[in-house]
């Protein structure tokens, strides 16, 4: 079969039919990769994100920021917290301790003196 | 700031360390457009956008008295805002773990509309598909950073950054397909 057979021209031309416009240029893009064009039309579309007043409100978020106590700051008054908390719980453990000590010793005081006056000889 | 010599950006610089929010505010008008292109270049997402670059100059105006070389500022603050981005793309990577939602459901393609191109749409699909870190790279050269610029940026050598962007930049090819079916 020939090159200019109708056949082959037939399936050349429904071949090509499958290729869409541009392709070409699709297949230079491709092979080149993005060109600065491209780059910069991602730049604009960036700076397009931001909205009016950008600098005026990251000013105003950063003199907030400032404002604000620092993670360090912060974590000294949680440290501090907790330490006073602790020292007032051992505090109060230890007065009760010390006043249930007194109760008790009372107690076994007044439990010796009546066995002293039931049968001094024991003691 | 492109058209502003370096004496100039370093004095503006060291005023606005010195407090100055009038500097503070002509810094971020300045870069706040290439600050935005690289946030894009790195998240892909318009909805970020804003957000990221805020964070981004809050950051540069906090840590600004940090800063020894004047003469250094934009490296910083494209280091500045390659670690948000960094950070936000973690972040997002970390939800996804404790959140019963899919990939899909957080990556919401644009809206028809939202990127104008057909060009620019294969170019947001095609660095998608890259690592954050390949992003970050080809972004900063698209930038105009130098490779020893980038190389103090990313804390590695200039031989790495060479080897990495061929690489970065063979991959950006092979998905930018300007056709691509999204």
């Amino acid at each position: 079969m020939k090159p200019d057979d109708p056949a082959w021209r037939a399936l050349n031309d429904h071949a090509s039919a499958q290729l869409r416009g541009g392709f070409a240029d699709r297949v230079l893009r491709a092979a080149h990769g993005p060109q600065a064009e491209t780059w910069r039309q991602l730049h604009v579309h960036a700076a397009r994100q931001l909205r009016t007043g950008f600098a005026e409100r990251v000013l105003r978020a950063a003199r907030a920021a400032a404002d604000m106590p620092s993670l360090a700051s912060q974590f000294a008054l949680s440290a501090a917290t907790a330490a006073v908390c602790l020292g007032a719980v051992l505090f109060l453990h230890n007065r009760s301790a010390e006043q249930a000590d007194a109760r008790n010793l009372a107690e076994w005081r007044q439990i010796v003196a009546a066995v002293e006056e039931i049968d001094p000889t024991r003691l | 700031m492109e058209s502003t010599s370096p004496n100039a950006l370093a004095d503006l610089v060291r005023r606005a360390q010195k407090g100055d929010e009038i500097a503070q505010r002509d810094l971020i008008v300045s870069y706040q457009h290439r600050i935005a292109g690289f946030v894009y270049a790195m998240t892909g997402r318009s909805d970020y956008v804003e957000d990221l670059a805020q964070q981004v100059f809050i950051k540069m105006i906090r840590a600004l008295d940090r800063l020894q070389a004047p003469a250094q500022f934009e490296s910083w603050l494209f280091r500045l805002a390659r670690n948000t981005c960094i950070d936000q793309l973690r972040r997002q990577k970390l939800r996804r773990i404790f959140l019963p939602f899919g990939e899909e459901h957080e990556n919401i393609p644009e809206p028809a509309g939202a990127v104008d191109t057909e060009e620019l749409d294969a170019l947001r699909h095609a660095l998608a598909q890259l690592r954050p870190q390949d992003r970050a790279l080809l972004a900063l050269v698209q930038e105009g950073r130098s490779h020893a610029e980038i190389a103090e940026i990313l804390s590695t050598s200039v031989a790495a950054v060479k080897a990495r962007l061929h690489r970065a930049r063979e991959h950006l090819r092979e998905h930018y397909q300007p056709d691509h079916e999204t």
